[in-house]
């Protein structure tokens, strides 16, 4: 009996392999456009990444990677040894908490609220509106900031003399320069971040909120037990996928920002990597430090998405 | 079936074989420059051009083309095929390190300045050591023997400097504004802080309104190195009575400067802002009467003149220049470093000695009456006319004129001396180079300037930046005293120490 189970299983698997392969051999065309996707993937995303061996060389662009020195984890040594690790360490980090406790929500909030505007000709309107700063470079962006925040005649410091007969160096100090990054970001990209929540908030079912008009919820409550709910999966994705550039702090608004007196925090991995090495020509070391963040973003997205699965949430992979 | 499978195959072989094709003429191609500089060993002659590749920075949004006539006339002069790789001046630290990086460097290479990276890829065999080969080339053997050794990697000479002077630094002030208030130009720094105070003070506009300051700084902190260098303190290194050398920045001196600077700031006779303005905007203050005085090279000083009476033509003379003033050792004025760049020959593109050599002869006649005139003014009638013996420039607007030519000029490295035409001097424009030329007798020398040292070329912007970084904190009152001993203490550290030792041992060898 048992055998015979055994036997009826295995041909199934063989029957579901066969299927399998005559499957993919009935639809090879369906494949073979796959693969020029596939060769780009591998020719420009794949084989570059060998490039990563020069961080455990002593590259030279005379000598290559082939005759360039092996020297092992010594720039990782150095680096993790260096007095400005843990700056860099600290000024990342913190930056990117700020990001992640006050940037992440503002589009969620934002989208919320837009969804609550019944008029659909006001609602599309300010929609198009949220998105136009997405579009400015961050080269405009630091240039309005500077015209606005300067203490010679600027109209934020102006405002502030009058106000409370003092005016604030926002552009110089150390203080106010993460305020200041969080703060052109959210300018920046809230309005843009709210296209996913939205269009996750069209999916929702609109008898849900009828049943909960009928069951005589408020706004409050049928924001809390229908909208959100809807939004969770998305905040949760869109989460996971934040926390892998957790360390990505940009580098063109943080390096058009940054100047004499507040790189004490301004300075980041980012940055770093671009003066030690394109202004330095260290190539090696700083592939090293690349990669060292490139490695914490992996761990903290694997790590997210396995305590997200823990968490009775869908996950990434 | 079968005829297709045919087609397809053929058409395979045919974009192999034109692929095939290209690669192979591209090997003869530099096969055949080989050659060239083989037969070409006596130069110019030859009907045979020389490729040359010049990267070389540009200040223009649009620089010419391959086909300008001007480059035309250089290339039949020096007998070469030129063709221009030009790289915008704002970035061009990061574009020289890419094309670096990429290991196919031009034949003609504008090296910036001895940064780590130059120093390395010297190292790695990239350029030609060109300083046994200068004394064959009638302009390039008068090369300044104090220049080429300050252009130098620990005495030898990997490019051809582009000559500037070397004291062009000074103070350019409203000149109106100091005769409104009837005073006279500084000559110490208690006089310069007495006139800042009364630009800021005494309404020098005479507009009845407190509207104007001392002096303008940028974000740029060339200001900052050329008043402590009145004080007394030394240019990059500083050698005691035992012979031993030691950083500027501990020199006693430093500290008084220093205090100058906070009192400028705490008084509000430099601008407040100046940690962060956008030095593209430097001048702007000086132009519309908002600040009195801007410490850059004193060429600044008519282009202020010229773009104030452009906008208050009734003013007619407001703007005068001064060296220095004089500090409690004496009168001191920092260098320019004498040249702006090296003309470096790549040992990837200029394979062969002969090829050298034709490289090295176009550089050479480059520095020729001819050349200059061409690379820099243009051909007369065209973009420039000779009237009464006086010469006027016709680029200034015609943009397409201007196009043709504007930006060939840095190829030229202008020894042993500047032979190009300049418009007629202005009484302002005669006294700037008449400073110029007082300013060699009281610039400070920097005694390592010739030293490569490999700590510095490893982390000489970390190191340079804590120190700069601290004199900034310093005079708005971030840091105190303590603060930047403690900067000092980190810049130690941070591999300080060993930089100090590194520079002594090559100072001693030097010896």
């Amino acid at each position: 009996m048992e055998n015979v189970h055994e036997g009826r299983l295995k041909n199934a698997v063989n029957k579901k392999k066969k299927s399998k392969w005559n499957q993919i051999l009935k639809e090879k065309w369906l494949y073979f456009m796959v693969l020029p996707g596939l060769a780009y993937f591998i020719i420009f995303k794949y084989i570059p990444m060998w490039g990563i061996v020069i961080a455990f060389q002593d590259y030279s662009p005379f000598l290559g990677v082939f005759r360039s020195d092996w020297v092992g984890f010594e720039h990782f040594h150095y680096f993790f040894t260096n007095p400005d690790f843990l700056r860099l360490l600290r000024n990342t980090f913190i930056l990117a908490l700020y990001d992640l406790v006050f940037f992440f929500p503002a589009p969620i909030i934002l989208s919320l609220m837009l969804n609550e505007i019944r008029l659909s000709f006001y609602k599309r309107t300010l929609q198009t509106l949220v998105y136009v700063p997405h579009f400015m470079s961050w080269v405009i962006i630091a240039s309005i900031s500077y015209v606005f925040l300067t203490t010679s005649g600027g109209v934020v410091n102006e405002l502030l003399a009058k106000l409370i007969g003092q005016e604030i160096n926002f552009l110089s100090s150390p203080d106010w320069f993460r305020p200041m990054i969080i703060g052109q970001i959210m300018w920046k990209e809230t309005g843009w971040g709210t296209v996913i929540f939205l269009a996750a908030l069209a999916s929702v079912d609109q008898e849900q909120y009828e049943a909960a008009i009928v069951d005589g919820a408020g706004r409050f409550r049928r924001l809390w037990h229908v909208t959100l709910p809807a939004l969770r999966s998305t905040i949760v994705i869109l989460l996971i996928l934040r926390l892998g550039n957790f360390l990505d702090t940009g580098f063109q608004q943080i390096y058009l920002m940054s100047n004499s007196l507040n790189r004490s925090v301004a300075d980041v991995f980012d940055t770093y990597v671009y003066f030690v090495g394109i202004t330095e020509g260290a190539f090696s070391y700083s592939t090293a430090v690349g990669l060292f963040k490139s490695i914490v973003g992996i761990v903290l997205i694997v790590g997210a998405d396995r305590l997200a699965k823990k968490l009775g949430q869908g996950g990434l992979f | 079936m079968k005829t297709k499978f045919l087609r397809y195959l053929l058409m395979a072989l045919l974009v192999i074989g034109i692929i095939a094709v290209a690669g192979c003429s591209s090997d003869s191609d530099s096969a055949s420059n080989e050659s060239d500089g083989e037969s070409g060993g006596d130069s110019g002659d030859s009907e045979d051009r020389m490729e040359l590749r010049v990267f070389v920075p540009t200040f223009e949004t649009e620089p010419p083309t391959d086909d300008s006539p001007v480059l035309k006339a250089i290339e039949d002069y020096t007998n070469t095929d030129i063709t221009m790789e030009w790289a915008p001046n704002s970035n061009l630290e990061d574009k020289f390190n890419i094309t670096l990086s990429s290991g196919d460097l031009p034949h003609i290479m504008y090296v910036p300045s001895k940064s780590p990276s130059f120093i390395s890829a010297v190292e790695d065999g990239a350029f030609w050591e060109v300083g046994p080969y200068l004394k064959d080339y009638p302009n390039l053997s008068q090369a300044n023997e104090i220049i080429l050794n300050n252009s130098s990697i620990n005495g030898e000479i990997y490019g051809v400097y582009r000559s500037r002077d070397l004291g062009r630094n000074g103070v350019i002030i409203r000149k109106d504004w100091l005769e409104n208030l009837g005073m006279e130009e500084p000559t110490t720094i208690d006089e310069f802080y007495n006139m800042l105070k009364a630009f800021k003070e005494q309404d020098p506009d005479g507009n009845g309104q407190d509207d104007t300051y001392g002096i303008v700084v940028s974000k740029y902190e060339g200001p900052w190195d050329v008043m402590q260098t009145w004080f007394g303190v030394p240019n990059k290194w500083g050698e005691d009575e035992n012979g031993e050398l030691y950083p500027y920045f501990m020199d006693d001196n430093y500290l008084e400067a220093l205090n100058f600077f906070k009192k400028l700031y705490d008084e509000g006779l430099v601008n407040e802002d100046f940690a962060v303005m956008d030095p593209a905007k430097w001048s702007e203050p000086v132009i519309n009467g908002e600040a009195g005085v801007q410490v850059n090279v004193l060429d600044e000083g008519h282009r202020i003149q010229e773009k104030i009476i452009d906008a208050e033509p009734e003013n007619a003379d407001p703007i005068t220049v001064i060296k220095a003033v004089e500090g409690p050792t004496g009168l001191h004025n920092l260098p320019t470093s004498g040249y702006s760049g090296m003309l470096a020959v790549s040992k990837t593109s200029v394979k062969s000695e002969e090829e050298l050599k034709r490289a090295l002869d176009f550089l050479d006649k480059m520095n020729d009456e001819e050349m200059q005139i061409t690379a820099e003014n243009g051909f007369e009638g065209t973009h420039y006319e000779i009237v009464d013996g006086e010469y006027q420039s016709k680029l200034e607007d015609d943009a397409a004129l201007k196009s043709e030519i504007a930006g060939f000029n840095q190829m030229l490295m202008y020894i042993p001396e500047a032979k190009s035409l300049s418009a007629t001097s202005s009484p302002l424009r005669q006294l700037e180079e008449k400073l110029k030329v007082e300013n060699e007798e009281i610039v400070v020398a920097n005694p390592a300037e010739s030293y490569i040292s490999e700590i510095y070329s490893k982390k000489g912007q970390q190191l340079d930046n804590i120190i700069i970084d601290a004199r900034i904190k310093y005079i708005v009152g971030q840091i105190d005293e303590a603060g930047l001993e403690e900067a000092v203490e980190l810049w130690k550290q941070s591999g300080g120490t060993d930089y100090i030792e590194e520079i002594n041992q090559l100072h001693q060898e030097a010896q």
